[in-house]
């Protein structure tokens, strides 16, 4: 039954006039049609316009809204409300944990773009003009488990236990990110790539607790590429080699041989 | 603290266009690029599109209405010509022939580069790139990832930009335009985390700041899509051209705007109106679903005014996708049924979805020419030092009607184009020209007016105004009148609305007094662009007595070449919008105006 009102309980902190973070209700209209997000812009435009949220697509492709809901790390956009409601009509939204806040549910991300371009996020392809493709395989494509379905909200990043008290260790969304580089069959970096992540601030840090998988909104899972990269890593000085072999046969038989790129 | 920041060259903007030009920029050896955009760059709209980029790959054919890849060595079906041709069909005869030739010819090219710098494209068993066929392309030339095409693009170039050193400004709010002596000079900016303003100079600036959606109730725009920096050139002097021109998409999810990806139908879906008819039989019996997208609008409109239409208030209409199988849904449209699941509850593996004409493309925007230089009246005279691409652009391929997947190219192709032109013009010894002006004083007076305490008093001057409020009525009024089908009558009336919440707009305030992240404040800057910009696309309308591409006049329903054939240019001066006009590019031997039909 919907068309009633609802309770959305708010952490509210303003750090230029706030001593500390303190929770406010607020009374919405719910409809067939009300998601997390349009009742957090229905309060912001009719109750109180300094609710600060970051949104922007509406649909959980641009990643902006992630935010903790009920204690649980999700997507707010394409959240219908009375999904998370409980038994008293009501929800509990907070901002991303384990970063500081800027501003009500906004956090402060930079820790965790910090790590994704540690990870060096680009492909690094072979050197040299080609006319046309590199003849990647579906398999190939689907070897690297839709990570480059990632968009980066930090919902993992914020629900895992070892970012909570050190950040320095890289993260499941920059992990996730080298795992689909290594596994790349175009990239001419794997074995710098290891080098990178296979240490104690990255794949070999990872406990296992599957928190990042949970969280995923896009039903990706890091935690099963950061075990890959884990076990890459102890292969490394052979990985360069097959690579080689790889890409030249990547390029159709009519264009120019591949020498390997610096980066 | 306010501070001057000095860049050689500034981007406004980080979606594909923005991206593109910072990246290529940068690897062509301008060191100094500062990109500016006011979500964080990945979260630019561009991640957003579906579908797919067009491009004459030839990797797959059409045989007797099945898909095939071509055998290698074999030639396909497609051409660039092809490509051309419908493009221009598309675009109902006013996009600029000349920009047409050049994105077509680049397409193949671009693509293939994404693909070089890592894009994860889906794959035919070979290897090669798959393609899909899209409304109005005679062949299946869209290129694609699954539905979430744009997401692996913008992520692709985003990466080669940071390769290249490419230095981001994220979430800072471009909120002016310098141009001083015909010679542009910089931005006026606000960090959004501080709320401080800055002065950012550079000799040479670029708008990539992407569409204007945002100005109707109903669409598929993300909340960015403001059309900041079409407002704010416009405001600076620079005219605006087409700006009549929006394009409705036929599958917006009900109620709500949001897109399922012409895909649906590049895959085979079914529209069906209240009586399960396939409605698009009465309308483009050959092209049926596939026909373009302002034909598919107006066909859905038209069964809605005459009562077939489904939901509630009747208001939708039924995208049908069930007799493609569980197994292809999955594998093209993963990202389009999860969008039905969680917006409508509607499985489209077992249910019809609810869906409805949504507002998606801004064809209008800032006159450019093929290298991303702005130019300024009907000579195509240069503004020095001023360059934009994509959405936010009109070069003027897409004219009166946008094909699907040739934006995704478009903001790639003109905003690499436009990276090799500031290379050469920052190269060739572009000055860095001074400035004393004071654009942040006047932008801080701007912005603590919306937060004055006298205004919040009201100010003897009438009842103090909510933004909020005022931004509803406006996309109403836009929506109910100068939308799909447009009348004079109509018009009018959305023009004297925009002029009455123009007054209002002036007792707007703002409670939020906080300096940092301060989103009413921002929302308050948005809208009033959107007010700016509706006032152009009113008067364009009125002022065009046709019908073309996605302009449709009911009391004028042909295309009238003889009067018509001619971009609109809109300028802003103290008595309001003034309206002149500027000859098409047509290649008279090769493509002459014929009558559109599917
Ligand atoms: C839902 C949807 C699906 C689509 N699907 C397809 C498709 O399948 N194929 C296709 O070809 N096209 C598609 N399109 C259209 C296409 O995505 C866009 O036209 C294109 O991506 C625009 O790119 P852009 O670089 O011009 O702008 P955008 O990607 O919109 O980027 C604009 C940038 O400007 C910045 N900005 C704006 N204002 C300011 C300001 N005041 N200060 C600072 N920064 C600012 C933003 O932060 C952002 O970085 C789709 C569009 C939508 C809405
Ligand atoms: S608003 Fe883009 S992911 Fe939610």
């Amino acid at each position: 039954m919907t068309n009633r009102t609802v309770t959305v309980s708010i952490k509210r902190y303003n750090p230029e006039t706030d001593k500390k973070p303190y929770w406010q209700d607020f009374q919405v209209e719910l409809t067939a049609e009300t998601t997390l997000l349009s009742a957090l812009e229905d309060i912001k435009s009719d109750q109180d316009g300094s609710l600060t949220f970051r949104r922007s697509c509406r649909h959980a492709i641009c990643g902006s809204c992630a935010m903790m809901v009920n204690r649980a790390n999700m997507l707010v956009c394409d959240l219908p409300l009375e999904k998370v409601l409980d038994k008293n009509d009501r929800v509990t939204v907070e901002p991303l944990p384990y970063q500081p806040v800027i501003r009500d549910l906004v956090a402060d991300q930079s820790s965790f773009w910090k790590q994704y371009e540690r990870v060096k996020p680009w492909l690094v392809p072979p050197e040299g003009e080609h006319q046309r493709e590199f003849r990647m395989t579906p398999e190939e494509v689907k070897a690297l488990e839709h990570a480059e379905m990632c968009i980066m909200c930090g919902a993992c990043y914020s629900s895992c236990p070892i970012i909570a008290g050190n950040k320095e260790y890289i993260g499941p969304h920059a992990l996730l990110k080298a795992f689909m580089r290594v596994l790349d069959p175009r990239d001419t970096i794997p074995e710098e790539r290891l080098d990178i992540v296979c240490n104690t601030e990255g794949a070999y840090r990872c406990h296992k607790v599957l928190n990042c998988t949970q969280a995923c909104p896009k039903g990706l899972d890091p935690a099963k590429a950061i075990a890959v990269l884990a076990n890459l890593g102890f292969r490394t000085g052979k990985i360069s080699q097959e690579r080689m072999e790889r890409l030249r046969s990547l390029i159709p038989a009519d264009e120019i041989p591949v020498k390997a790129a610096g980066d | 603290m306010t501070e001057t920041i000095t860049h050689d060259v500034i981007i406004v903007g980080a979606g594909l266009a923005g991206s593109w030009a910072a990246m290529v920029a940068s690897r062509e050896g301008v060191t100094n690029i500062g990109v500016l955009s006011k979500v964080y760059p990945l979260r630019s709209h561009s991640g957003a599109a579906q579908g797919g980029i067009a491009g004459a790959l030839n990797n797959i054919r059409s045989v007797d209405g099945k898909l095939e890849s071509v055998p290698v060595g074999e030639s396909g079906d497609d051409s660039i010509e092809s490509h051309m041709f419908d493009t221009i069909k598309g675009s109902d005869w006013l996009g600029d022939q000349d920009s047409i030739e050049v994105m077509v010819n680049d397409a193949p090219g671009i693509i293939y580069e994404y693909e070089r710098m890592g894009c994860v494209f889906s794959r035919l068993e070979d290897g090669r790139i798959a393609q899909r066929r899209f409304g109005g392309h005679s062949s299946p030339r869209a290129n694609y990832a699954a539905d979430w095409t744009g997401h692996v693009l913008l992520h692709t170039i985003h990466e080669q930009a940071l390769r290249h050193g490419v230095r981001f400004y994220s979430e800072w709010q471009m909120m002016e335009l310098i141009i001083e002596d015909g010679v542009c000079r910089g931005v006026v900016a606000m960090d959004i985390l501080t709320g401080e303003l800055h002065v950012m100079r550079a000799k040479a600036v670029m708008f990539a700041t992407g569409g204007y959606g945002r100005v109707y109730q109903i669409t598929s725009n993300a909340t960015a899509n403001t059309g900041d920096g079409v407002a704010i050139a416009y405001n600076a002097g620079v005219p605006l051209l087409d700006m009549e021109f929006v394009q409705f998409h036929p599958t917006g999810i009900y109620k709500h705007g949001i897109l399922m990806s012409e895909a649906c139908r590049g895959e085979g879906g079914y529209l069906l109106n209240a009586n399960g008819e396939r409605f698009m039989e009465n309308y483009a019996p050959d092209k049926m679903e596939l026909a373009p997208r302002d034909l598919v609008s107006r066909s859905e409109q038209t069964e809605i005014n005459e009562g077939r239409g489904i939901g509630d208030d009747k208001q939708g209409i039924y995208l049908d996708l069930r007799h493609l199988g569980a197994e292809r849904i999955m594998e093209r449209l993963p990202q389009v049924r999860e969008i039905a699941m969680s917006f409508l509850g509607v499985d489209i593996i077992d249910e019809p979805a609810p869906i409805q004409p949504t507002a998606h493309y801004s064809m209008g925007g800032i006159p450019t020419d093929v290298n991303g230089q702005v130019v300024i009246d009907a000579d195509n005279t240069p503004l020095h030092g001023f360059f934009a691409a994509g959405e936010c652009a009109a070069v003027s391929v897409h004219g009166a009607n946008r094909l699907g997947t040739n934006s995704l190219l478009e903001a790639s192709v003109f905003g690499r184009r436009a990276g090799y032109a500031i290379a050469e013009f920052i190269k060739g010894g572009a000055k860095l020209h001074p400035y004393s002006g004071d654009g942040v004083s006047r932008q801080r007076e701007r912005l603590d007016n919306f937060m004055s305490k006298s205004r919040q008093n009201g100010n003897g001057r009438g009842q103090p105004e909510q933004v909020a409020a005022i931004a509803a009525e406006l996309k109403q009024n836009m929506t109910d009148n100068c939308g799909i089908y447009r009348t004079e009558e109509k018009l009018l009336i959305a023009r004297e609305k925009v002029r009455e919440l123009r007054e209002r707009f002036k007792r707007v305030v703002v409670m939020d007094s906080s300096q940092r992240f301060n989103t009413e404040l921002l929302t308050a800057v948005e809208t009033e662009h959107l007010l700016t910009f509706s006032e152009v696309i009113i008067e364009g309308a009125l002022n065009r007595t046709e019908s073309r591409g996605a302009h449709f006049r009911t009391d004028y329903p042909k295309r009238n070449d003889e009067q018509w054939m001619k971009h609109t240019l809109a300028q802003n001066t103290p008595e309001g919008v003034a309206l002149s006009y500027k000859p098409v590019h047509i290649f008279w031997d090769r493509y002459p105006p014929q009558e559109r039909k599917y």
